[in-house]
Protein backbone atom coordinates (compact mmCIF):
# COMPACT_ATOMS: atom_id res chain seq x y z
CA UNK A 1 0.00 0.00 0.00
CA UNK A 2 1.30 3.65 -1.00
CA UNK A 3 1.82 6.27 1.76
CA UNK A 4 -0.41 9.24 0.99
CA UNK A 5 1.27 11.26 3.68
CA UNK A 6 3.87 11.21 6.21
CA UNK A 7 4.91 13.52 8.76
CA UNK A 8 8.44 13.12 10.83
CA UNK A 9 9.08 15.11 13.90
CA UNK A 10 7.22 17.69 12.86
CA UNK A 11 7.12 21.02 14.64
CA UNK A 12 5.48 24.11 13.84
CA UNK A 13 6.52 27.68 15.84
CA UNK A 14 4.13 30.87 15.17
CA UNK A 15 6.45 33.74 16.62
CA UNK A 16 8.06 32.42 20.05
CA UNK A 17 5.08 29.53 20.29
CA UNK A 18 4.80 25.78 18.91
CA UNK A 19 1.59 24.88 17.57
CA UNK A 20 2.61 21.80 16.90
CA UNK A 21 5.66 19.48 18.02
CA UNK A 22 6.87 16.44 17.65
CA UNK A 23 4.04 15.47 14.67
CA UNK A 24 5.25 11.85 13.27
CA UNK A 25 1.60 11.01 11.23
CA UNK A 26 1.36 8.22 8.13
CA UNK A 27 -1.42 8.16 6.43
CA UNK A 28 -1.95 5.02 3.46
CA UNK A 29 -3.62 5.74 0.11
CA UNK A 30 -7.36 5.35 0.29
CA UNK A 31 -7.54 5.79 4.15
CA UNK A 32 -10.17 8.16 5.77
CA UNK A 33 -8.97 9.84 8.69
CA UNK A 34 -10.62 12.44 11.52
CA UNK A 35 -9.01 14.97 13.08
CA UNK A 36 -10.13 15.96 16.28
CA UNK A 37 -9.32 18.38 19.64
CA UNK A 38 -9.82 21.58 21.10
CA UNK A 39 -9.47 25.14 19.07
CA UNK A 40 -5.69 26.88 19.04
CA UNK A 41 -4.69 22.62 19.40
CA UNK A 42 -2.90 22.83 15.41
CA UNK A 43 -5.49 20.99 13.27
CA UNK A 44 -5.67 23.23 10.74
CA UNK A 45 -2.11 24.51 10.98
CA UNK A 46 -1.45 20.57 10.49
CA UNK A 47 -3.75 20.89 7.36
CA UNK A 48 -1.87 23.78 6.07
CA UNK A 49 1.16 22.27 6.48
CA UNK A 50 0.55 18.77 4.18
CA UNK A 51 -1.23 21.37 1.72
CA UNK A 52 2.12 23.12 1.62
CA UNK A 53 0.69 26.80 2.54
CA UNK A 54 3.33 26.93 5.72
CA UNK A 55 6.82 25.63 5.90
CA UNK A 56 7.27 23.67 9.20
CA UNK A 57 10.07 25.33 11.51
CA UNK A 58 11.07 21.37 12.02
CA UNK A 59 10.62 18.20 10.63
CA UNK A 60 9.73 16.52 7.00
CA UNK A 61 6.12 16.43 5.10
CA UNK A 62 5.55 14.07 1.96
CA UNK A 63 2.90 13.37 -0.16
CA UNK A 64 3.46 10.42 -2.60
CA UNK A 65 6.93 10.96 -1.55
CA UNK A 66 6.60 14.41 -2.68
CA UNK A 67 7.14 17.88 -1.10
CA UNK A 68 4.17 19.21 -0.42
CA UNK A 69 4.20 22.17 -2.85
CA UNK A 70 5.04 19.68 -5.69
CA UNK A 71 2.20 17.57 -4.77
CA UNK A 72 -0.16 20.29 -4.45
CA UNK A 73 -2.35 19.36 -7.60
CA UNK A 74 -3.30 16.32 -6.04
CA UNK A 75 -5.18 17.58 -3.03
CA UNK A 76 -8.32 18.99 -3.18
CA UNK A 77 -9.56 21.30 -0.24
CA UNK A 78 -12.31 21.92 1.18
CA UNK A 79 -12.02 25.12 3.57
CA UNK A 80 -13.80 25.69 6.97
CA UNK A 81 -15.60 28.84 5.67
CA UNK A 82 -14.41 31.84 3.00
CA UNK A 83 -14.28 35.16 4.62
CA UNK A 84 -15.71 36.77 1.26
CA UNK A 85 -18.05 39.67 1.05
CA UNK A 86 -21.97 39.07 1.38
CA UNK A 87 -22.23 40.63 -2.70
CA UNK A 88 -19.11 38.64 -4.24
CA UNK A 89 -20.16 38.37 -7.07
CA UNK A 90 -18.92 34.52 -8.39
CA UNK A 91 -21.96 32.04 -9.36
CA UNK A 92 -21.76 28.68 -7.59
CA UNK A 93 -20.60 26.90 -11.43
CA UNK A 94 -17.41 29.34 -11.44
CA UNK A 95 -16.78 28.40 -7.86
CA UNK A 96 -16.88 24.51 -9.25
CA UNK A 97 -14.95 25.64 -11.89
CA UNK A 98 -11.83 27.03 -10.01
CA UNK A 99 -11.05 23.52 -8.78
CA UNK A 100 -9.93 22.64 -12.34
CA UNK A 101 -7.46 25.91 -12.96
CA UNK A 102 -3.49 25.36 -12.56
CA UNK A 103 -1.03 28.22 -12.37
CA UNK A 104 -0.64 27.37 -16.06
CA UNK A 105 -4.12 27.17 -16.57
CA UNK A 106 -5.67 30.71 -17.58
CA UNK A 107 -9.06 29.81 -19.23
CA UNK A 108 -11.43 26.69 -19.08
CA UNK A 109 -11.98 24.41 -22.01
CA UNK A 110 -15.06 22.04 -22.85
CA UNK A 111 -13.66 19.23 -20.47
CA UNK A 112 -13.61 21.43 -17.61
CA UNK A 113 -16.62 22.62 -17.75
CA UNK A 114 -18.24 19.37 -17.77
CA UNK A 115 -16.72 17.68 -15.23
CA UNK A 116 -17.24 20.71 -13.36
CA UNK A 117 -21.26 20.32 -14.34
CA UNK A 118 -21.38 16.57 -13.59
CA UNK A 119 -19.66 16.78 -10.23
CA UNK A 120 -22.41 19.08 -9.45
CA UNK A 121 -25.07 17.09 -10.78
CA UNK A 122 -23.65 13.90 -8.66
CA UNK A 123 -23.66 15.91 -5.60
CA UNK A 124 -27.17 16.78 -6.37
CA UNK A 125 -26.57 20.60 -6.83
CA UNK A 126 -26.50 21.18 -10.36
CA UNK A 127 -29.67 22.97 -10.19
CA UNK A 128 -27.76 25.97 -8.48
CA UNK A 129 -25.42 26.19 -11.34
CA UNK A 130 -26.40 29.99 -12.17
CA UNK A 131 -27.05 31.19 -8.51
CA UNK A 132 -25.01 33.77 -6.68
CA UNK A 133 -22.75 31.21 -4.30
CA UNK A 134 -23.37 33.91 -1.52
CA UNK A 135 -27.20 33.90 -1.93
CA UNK A 136 -27.34 29.74 -0.57
CA UNK A 137 -27.82 28.09 2.24
CA UNK A 138 -24.51 26.48 4.39
CA UNK A 139 -25.33 23.27 3.52
CA UNK A 140 -25.83 24.13 -0.04
CA UNK A 141 -22.52 25.97 -0.17
CA UNK A 142 -20.83 23.48 1.63
CA UNK A 143 -21.41 20.83 -1.36
CA UNK A 144 -20.63 23.89 -3.73
CA UNK A 145 -17.19 23.88 -2.14
CA UNK A 146 -17.24 19.92 -2.00
CA UNK A 147 -17.37 20.38 -5.75
CA UNK A 148 -14.90 22.87 -6.44
CA UNK A 149 -12.13 20.32 -4.30
CA UNK A 150 -13.52 16.81 -6.13
CA UNK A 151 -13.34 19.08 -9.69
CA UNK A 152 -9.57 18.89 -9.52
CA UNK A 153 -9.48 15.06 -9.29
CA UNK A 154 -7.66 14.27 -6.19
CA UNK A 155 -5.71 12.09 -4.93
CA UNK A 156 -6.15 13.23 -1.38
CA UNK A 157 -8.95 15.14 0.13
CA UNK A 158 -8.48 17.29 2.75
CA UNK A 159 -11.78 18.69 4.80
CA UNK A 160 -11.75 21.22 7.70
CA UNK A 161 -14.84 21.57 9.22
CA UNK A 162 -16.99 20.56 6.30
CA UNK A 163 -20.56 20.43 8.50
CA UNK A 164 -19.46 23.98 10.21
CA UNK A 165 -22.86 25.96 9.88
CA UNK A 166 -24.56 23.44 8.39
CA UNK A 167 -27.88 22.11 9.88
CA UNK A 168 -28.53 18.69 10.91
CA UNK A 169 -30.12 16.98 7.85
CA UNK A 170 -26.90 18.80 5.60
CA UNK A 171 -24.79 17.48 8.00
CA UNK A 172 -25.85 13.82 7.24
CA UNK A 173 -25.61 14.50 3.32
CA UNK A 174 -22.37 15.73 3.31
CA UNK A 175 -20.70 12.52 5.57
CA UNK A 176 -22.78 10.33 3.18
CA UNK A 177 -20.98 11.56 0.50
CA UNK A 178 -17.91 11.42 1.72
CA UNK A 179 -18.39 7.65 2.79
CA UNK A 180 -18.87 6.94 -1.20
CA UNK A 181 -15.68 8.70 -1.96
CA UNK A 182 -12.69 6.45 -3.27
CA UNK A 183 -9.55 8.25 -1.78
CA UNK A 184 -7.70 9.22 0.94
CA UNK A 185 -9.51 11.68 3.06
CA UNK A 186 -8.61 13.97 5.84
CA UNK A 187 -11.26 15.47 8.11
CA UNK A 188 -10.50 18.67 10.81
CA UNK A 189 -13.77 18.35 12.80
CA UNK A 190 -15.24 19.83 16.00
CA UNK A 191 -18.04 18.06 15.43
CA UNK A 192 -17.49 14.43 17.61
CA UNK A 193 -20.20 12.58 15.17
CA UNK A 194 -17.30 12.45 12.38
CA UNK A 195 -15.97 9.42 14.45
CA UNK A 196 -19.42 7.40 14.12
CA UNK A 197 -19.37 8.42 10.26
CA UNK A 198 -16.98 5.29 8.96
CA UNK A 199 -13.61 6.89 9.23
CA UNK A 200 -10.54 4.52 10.05
CA UNK A 201 -8.45 6.29 12.33
CA UNK A 202 -9.11 9.48 14.74
CA UNK A 203 -6.09 11.53 15.45
CA UNK A 204 -6.78 13.78 18.79
CA UNK A 205 -4.44 17.01 18.08
CA UNK A 206 -3.02 19.35 20.88
CA UNK A 207 -0.16 20.17 20.08
CA UNK A 208 0.75 16.87 20.04
CA UNK A 209 -0.60 14.30 18.41
CA UNK A 210 -2.49 10.86 19.87
CA UNK A 211 -3.63 8.29 17.14
CA UNK A 212 -6.56 5.56 17.74
CA UNK A 213 -6.16 3.03 15.71
CA UNK A 214 -9.31 1.48 15.64
CA UNK A 215 -12.55 3.64 14.89
CA UNK A 216 -14.40 1.45 17.13
CA UNK A 217 -14.19 3.46 20.10
CA UNK A 218 -16.19 1.54 22.42
CA UNK A 219 -18.13 4.59 23.86
CA UNK A 220 -22.11 4.36 24.84
CA UNK A 221 -23.04 7.19 22.24
CA UNK A 222 -26.46 9.13 22.14
CA UNK A 223 -26.16 11.22 19.16
CA UNK A 224 -25.47 15.00 20.62
CA UNK A 225 -24.97 13.86 23.96
CA UNK A 226 -21.51 12.91 24.90
CA UNK A 227 -18.80 14.68 26.73
CA UNK A 228 -16.28 15.99 24.66
CA UNK A 229 -13.52 16.32 27.37
CA UNK A 230 -14.00 12.88 28.25
CA UNK A 231 -14.00 11.62 25.06
CA UNK A 232 -10.06 13.36 24.39
CA UNK A 233 -8.89 12.26 27.67
CA UNK A 234 -10.41 8.58 26.79
CA UNK A 235 -8.16 9.35 23.10
CA UNK A 236 -5.02 10.67 24.99
CA UNK A 237 -5.08 7.27 27.22
CA UNK A 238 -5.98 4.64 24.85
CA UNK A 239 -3.72 6.17 21.77
CA UNK A 240 0.15 5.31 21.38
CA UNK A 241 1.88 8.58 22.03
CA UNK B 1 -26.20 70.31 -26.37
CA UNK B 2 -24.03 70.43 -28.90
CA UNK B 3 -21.92 73.20 -27.16
CA UNK B 4 -21.89 70.72 -23.89
CA UNK B 5 -20.23 68.74 -26.53
CA UNK B 6 -17.60 70.72 -28.15
CA UNK B 7 -16.31 71.90 -24.93
CA UNK B 8 -16.60 68.74 -23.24
CA UNK B 9 -14.84 66.67 -25.39
CA UNK B 10 -11.96 65.80 -23.91
CA UNK B 11 -13.29 65.64 -21.07
CA UNK B 12 -15.97 63.10 -22.29
CA UNK B 13 -12.51 61.43 -23.82
CA UNK B 14 -11.31 61.26 -20.43
CA UNK B 15 -14.67 59.97 -18.63
CA UNK B 16 -14.66 56.91 -21.21
CA UNK B 17 -11.26 56.27 -20.19
CA UNK B 18 -11.92 56.46 -16.32
CA UNK B 19 -14.59 54.47 -16.78
CA UNK B 20 -12.85 51.66 -18.25
CA UNK B 21 -10.53 51.75 -15.97
CA UNK B 22 -12.78 52.10 -13.08
CA UNK B 23 -14.30 48.71 -14.48
CA UNK B 24 -11.59 46.92 -14.81
CA UNK B 25 -8.85 47.68 -11.63
CA UNK B 26 -11.92 49.44 -10.01
CA UNK B 27 -13.74 46.07 -9.72
CA UNK B 28 -10.41 44.08 -8.85
CA UNK B 29 -9.29 46.29 -6.09
CA UNK B 30 -12.82 46.14 -4.56
CA UNK B 31 -13.19 42.54 -4.49
CA UNK B 32 -9.38 42.50 -3.14
CA UNK B 33 -10.13 44.90 -0.72
CA UNK B 34 -7.79 46.80 -1.63
CA UNK B 35 -9.25 50.07 -1.90
CA UNK B 36 -7.45 50.96 1.70
CA UNK B 37 -3.84 50.52 0.08
CA UNK B 38 -5.14 52.28 -2.98
CA UNK B 39 -5.79 55.22 -0.94
CA UNK B 40 -2.55 55.00 0.41
CA UNK B 41 -0.56 54.63 -3.00
CA UNK B 42 -3.28 57.72 -4.21
CA UNK B 43 -2.67 60.11 -1.52
CA UNK B 44 1.49 58.99 -1.30
CA UNK B 45 2.02 60.09 -4.78
CA UNK B 46 1.87 63.27 -3.72
CA UNK B 47 5.62 62.64 -3.15
CA UNK B 48 6.30 62.03 -6.12
CA UNK B 49 4.50 65.52 -7.76
CA UNK B 50 6.40 67.21 -4.87
CA UNK B 51 10.18 65.26 -6.07
CA UNK B 52 9.06 66.35 -9.62
CA UNK B 53 8.77 69.51 -9.08
CA UNK B 54 12.10 70.16 -6.94
CA UNK B 55 13.76 68.11 -9.19
CA UNK B 56 12.77 69.63 -12.49
CA UNK B 57 11.41 65.80 -13.83
CA UNK B 58 8.19 66.24 -15.80
CA UNK B 59 5.51 65.84 -13.81
CA UNK B 60 3.61 62.34 -14.79
CA UNK B 61 7.16 60.75 -15.25
CA UNK B 62 8.40 61.31 -11.98
CA UNK B 63 4.61 60.73 -10.34
CA UNK B 64 4.35 57.58 -12.44
CA UNK B 65 7.95 56.39 -10.94
CA UNK B 66 7.16 57.21 -6.97
CA UNK B 67 3.62 55.82 -7.31
CA UNK B 68 5.31 52.87 -8.61
CA UNK B 69 7.68 52.74 -6.14
CA UNK B 70 5.22 53.46 -3.43
CA UNK B 71 3.05 50.63 -4.84
CA UNK B 72 5.98 48.11 -4.32
CA UNK B 73 6.58 48.69 -0.90
CA UNK B 74 2.92 48.64 -0.25
CA UNK B 75 2.83 45.06 -2.09
CA UNK B 76 6.00 43.58 0.62
CA UNK B 77 4.82 45.10 3.12
CA UNK B 78 0.96 43.75 2.90
CA UNK B 79 1.04 40.32 1.17
CA UNK B 80 0.76 37.38 3.79
CA UNK B 81 0.49 40.06 6.41
CA UNK B 82 -2.80 40.74 8.02
CA UNK B 83 -1.07 42.34 11.39
CA UNK B 84 -0.67 45.59 11.82
CA UNK B 85 -0.84 46.44 7.76
CA UNK B 86 -3.46 49.17 8.50
CA UNK B 87 -0.43 50.97 10.95
CA UNK B 88 1.72 50.59 8.18
CA UNK B 89 -0.68 51.62 4.88
CA UNK B 90 -1.22 54.78 6.95
CA UNK B 91 2.46 55.52 7.61
CA UNK B 92 3.30 55.45 4.22
CA UNK B 93 -0.08 57.85 3.30
CA UNK B 94 1.27 60.04 5.54
CA UNK B 95 5.41 59.59 4.98
CA UNK B 96 4.59 60.04 1.06
CA UNK B 97 2.38 63.62 1.20
CA UNK B 98 4.95 64.92 3.73
CA UNK B 99 7.70 64.14 1.11
CA UNK B 100 5.66 65.68 -1.38
CA UNK B 101 4.78 69.00 1.13
CA UNK B 102 8.55 69.56 1.98
CA UNK B 103 9.49 69.28 -1.62
CA UNK B 104 7.23 71.74 -3.28
CA UNK B 105 7.99 74.19 -0.27
CA UNK B 106 11.77 73.50 -0.75
CA UNK B 107 10.91 74.40 -4.52
CA UNK B 108 9.69 77.62 -3.92
CA UNK B 109 6.38 76.60 -3.98
CA UNK B 110 3.77 76.18 -6.60
CA UNK B 111 0.48 77.83 -6.32
CA UNK B 112 -2.82 76.80 -6.53
CA UNK B 113 -1.98 74.99 -9.68
CA UNK B 114 -1.20 72.03 -6.99
CA UNK B 115 -4.68 72.50 -5.92
CA UNK B 116 -5.30 70.38 -9.53
CA UNK B 117 -3.57 67.22 -8.71
CA UNK B 118 -5.29 67.37 -5.42
CA UNK B 119 -8.82 67.79 -6.40
CA UNK B 120 -8.48 67.30 -10.11
CA UNK B 121 -10.18 69.31 -12.62
CA UNK B 122 -11.57 66.75 -15.33
CA UNK B 123 -11.70 70.09 -17.52
CA UNK B 124 -8.66 70.70 -17.93
CA UNK B 125 -7.23 67.18 -19.24
CA UNK B 126 -4.23 67.64 -21.60
CA UNK B 127 -4.47 65.77 -24.63
CA UNK B 128 -1.09 63.87 -23.43
CA UNK B 129 -2.31 62.78 -20.39
CA UNK B 130 -5.33 61.25 -22.60
CA UNK B 131 -2.70 59.15 -24.60
CA UNK B 132 -1.32 58.08 -21.10
CA UNK B 133 -4.87 57.05 -19.98
CA UNK B 134 -5.45 55.14 -23.44
CA UNK B 135 -2.21 52.78 -22.63
CA UNK B 136 -2.37 52.69 -19.28
CA UNK B 137 -6.23 51.26 -19.95
CA UNK B 138 -4.48 48.78 -22.75
CA UNK B 139 -2.73 47.27 -19.78
CA UNK B 140 -5.75 46.77 -17.94
CA UNK B 141 -8.16 45.23 -19.87
CA UNK B 142 -4.86 42.82 -20.82
CA UNK B 143 -4.48 41.84 -17.52
CA UNK B 144 -8.24 41.92 -15.99
CA UNK B 145 -8.63 39.57 -19.37
CA UNK B 146 -5.86 37.12 -19.28
CA UNK B 147 -5.75 36.41 -15.57
CA UNK B 148 -9.65 36.87 -14.74
CA UNK B 149 -10.01 33.26 -13.40
CA UNK B 150 -7.02 33.57 -11.24
CA UNK B 151 -7.99 36.88 -9.96
CA UNK B 152 -11.33 35.88 -9.11
CA UNK B 153 -9.99 32.65 -7.45
CA UNK B 154 -7.64 35.02 -5.25
CA UNK B 155 -10.69 37.29 -4.44
CA UNK B 156 -12.84 34.32 -3.79
CA UNK B 157 -10.34 32.15 -1.57
CA UNK B 158 -6.63 32.99 -1.44
CA UNK B 159 -5.72 29.30 0.26
CA UNK B 160 -7.99 27.45 -2.61
CA UNK B 161 -5.97 29.76 -5.81
CA UNK B 162 -2.56 28.92 -3.84
CA UNK B 163 -3.32 25.60 -3.61
CA UNK B 164 -3.93 25.28 -7.18
CA UNK B 165 -0.41 26.42 -7.84
CA UNK B 166 -1.39 30.39 -8.75
CA UNK B 167 1.01 32.49 -8.55
CA UNK B 168 -1.02 34.59 -5.99
CA UNK B 169 2.17 37.09 -4.98
CA UNK B 170 3.25 37.82 -8.29
CA UNK B 171 -0.39 38.71 -9.21
CA UNK B 172 -0.71 40.97 -5.67
CA UNK B 173 2.20 43.10 -6.92
CA UNK B 174 1.01 43.67 -10.46
CA UNK B 175 -2.41 44.39 -9.22
CA UNK B 176 -0.64 47.04 -6.83
CA UNK B 177 1.36 48.40 -10.10
CA UNK B 178 -1.81 48.78 -11.98
CA UNK B 179 -4.00 50.59 -9.09
CA UNK B 180 -0.21 52.89 -8.91
CA UNK B 181 -0.66 53.74 -13.10
CA UNK B 182 -4.69 54.06 -12.47
CA UNK B 183 -3.66 56.64 -10.02
CA UNK B 184 -1.62 58.61 -11.50
CA UNK B 185 -3.37 58.82 -14.86
CA UNK B 186 -5.80 59.74 -12.96
CA UNK B 187 -4.57 62.98 -11.46
CA UNK B 188 -5.54 65.47 -13.39
CA UNK B 189 -9.18 64.09 -14.27
CA UNK B 190 -9.86 63.58 -10.59
CA UNK B 191 -7.48 64.31 -8.05
CA UNK B 192 -5.56 62.17 -5.43
CA UNK B 193 -7.90 62.80 -2.87
CA UNK B 194 -10.92 62.01 -4.88
CA UNK B 195 -9.82 59.29 -7.22
CA UNK B 196 -10.46 56.17 -4.28
CA UNK B 197 -14.23 57.48 -4.51
CA UNK B 198 -14.65 57.31 -7.93
CA UNK B 199 -13.26 53.91 -8.31
CA UNK B 200 -14.53 52.51 -5.56
CA UNK B 201 -18.42 53.43 -5.24
CA UNK B 202 -19.42 52.16 -9.17
CA UNK B 203 -18.37 48.51 -8.85
CA UNK B 204 -19.42 48.57 -5.13
CA UNK B 205 -23.10 49.19 -6.37
CA UNK B 206 -22.37 47.00 -9.57
CA UNK B 207 -21.26 44.05 -7.12
CA UNK B 208 -24.87 44.21 -5.38
CA UNK B 209 -26.65 43.75 -8.48
CA UNK B 210 -24.78 41.24 -10.14
CA UNK B 211 -24.47 37.32 -10.14
CA UNK B 212 -20.68 37.59 -11.12
CA UNK B 213 -17.66 39.21 -12.07
CA UNK B 214 -18.38 39.20 -15.76
CA UNK B 215 -21.37 41.11 -15.47
CA UNK B 216 -19.63 43.23 -12.27
CA UNK B 217 -17.32 44.76 -14.70
CA UNK B 218 -19.15 46.23 -17.68
CA UNK B 219 -22.03 47.26 -15.47
CA UNK B 220 -19.14 49.14 -13.36
CA UNK B 221 -18.29 50.80 -16.06
CA UNK B 222 -21.48 51.76 -17.44
CA UNK B 223 -22.45 53.46 -13.91
CA UNK B 224 -18.99 55.15 -13.77
CA UNK B 225 -19.92 56.74 -17.37
CA UNK B 226 -23.40 57.53 -16.05
CA UNK B 227 -22.13 59.52 -12.92
CA UNK B 228 -19.61 61.09 -14.86
CA UNK B 229 -21.80 62.49 -17.27
CA UNK B 230 -24.20 63.55 -14.88
CA UNK B 231 -21.93 65.07 -12.77
CA UNK B 232 -20.26 67.14 -16.31
CA UNK B 233 -23.73 68.23 -16.84
CA UNK B 234 -24.52 69.11 -13.61
CA UNK B 235 -20.91 71.67 -13.49
CA UNK B 236 -21.82 72.89 -16.77
CA UNK B 237 -25.54 73.85 -15.37
CA UNK B 238 -24.25 75.37 -12.42
CA UNK B 239 -20.98 76.24 -12.80
CA UNK B 240 -19.44 74.02 -10.08
CA UNK B 241 -16.75 72.19 -10.08
CA UNK B 242 -16.90 69.30 -12.37
CA UNK B 243 -15.13 66.30 -10.75
CA UNK B 244 -16.88 67.20 -6.97
CA UNK B 245 -20.04 66.96 -8.86
CA UNK B 246 -19.36 63.67 -10.62
CA UNK B 247 -18.27 62.27 -6.75
CA UNK B 248 -21.43 63.75 -5.38
CA UNK B 249 -23.78 62.56 -7.86
CA UNK B 250 -21.47 58.91 -7.38
CA UNK B 251 -22.09 58.96 -3.83
CA UNK B 252 -25.90 60.14 -4.10
CA UNK B 253 -26.01 56.90 -6.46
CA UNK B 254 -24.58 54.97 -3.46
CA UNK B 255 -27.02 56.12 -1.04
CA UNK B 256 -30.02 55.12 -3.39
CA UNK B 257 -28.81 51.28 -3.83
CA UNK B 258 -28.11 50.36 -0.51
CA UNK B 259 -31.49 51.94 0.24
CA UNK B 260 -32.91 49.57 -2.85
CA UNK B 261 -31.11 46.56 -1.53
CA UNK B 262 -32.57 46.48 2.08
CA UNK B 263 -36.18 46.82 -0.14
Amino acid sequence: MKTAVKCDNLYFRYHKEYILENITLKIEDGEYIAIIGPNGGGKSTLLRLIMGLLKPTKGSIAIYGQSPQRAKRVIGYLPQKINFGLDMPITAFEAVLQGRLSGSKLFYDEEDKKTALRIMENLGVANYKDSKISELSGGERQKILLARALACDPKILILDEPTASVDIEGQKQIYEILKNLNMTKIVVSHDIKILFEGVDRVAYINRRLYMHDSPDLNIEHSEGHFCEMELFEYLKKGCDV
Amino acid sequence: MSDFFSLFFHSFIAVILLSIAVATIGSIMLLNRYSYTAASIAHGSYGGIGLALYFGVPMLLGTTLFALALALVLAAITYGNKERNDLLIGLIWAVGMSVGIIAVDASGGYGSDLMSFLFGDILMVPKSDLVYMALVDLLLIGFVALFYNHLLAIAYEEDFAKLRGINVKALHYATLLLIALTVVMSIRSVGLILVIALFSIPPFIAERFTHSLKAMIPLSGVLSFIFSLAGLLISYSFDISATASIILVSAAAFLISMIRKRE
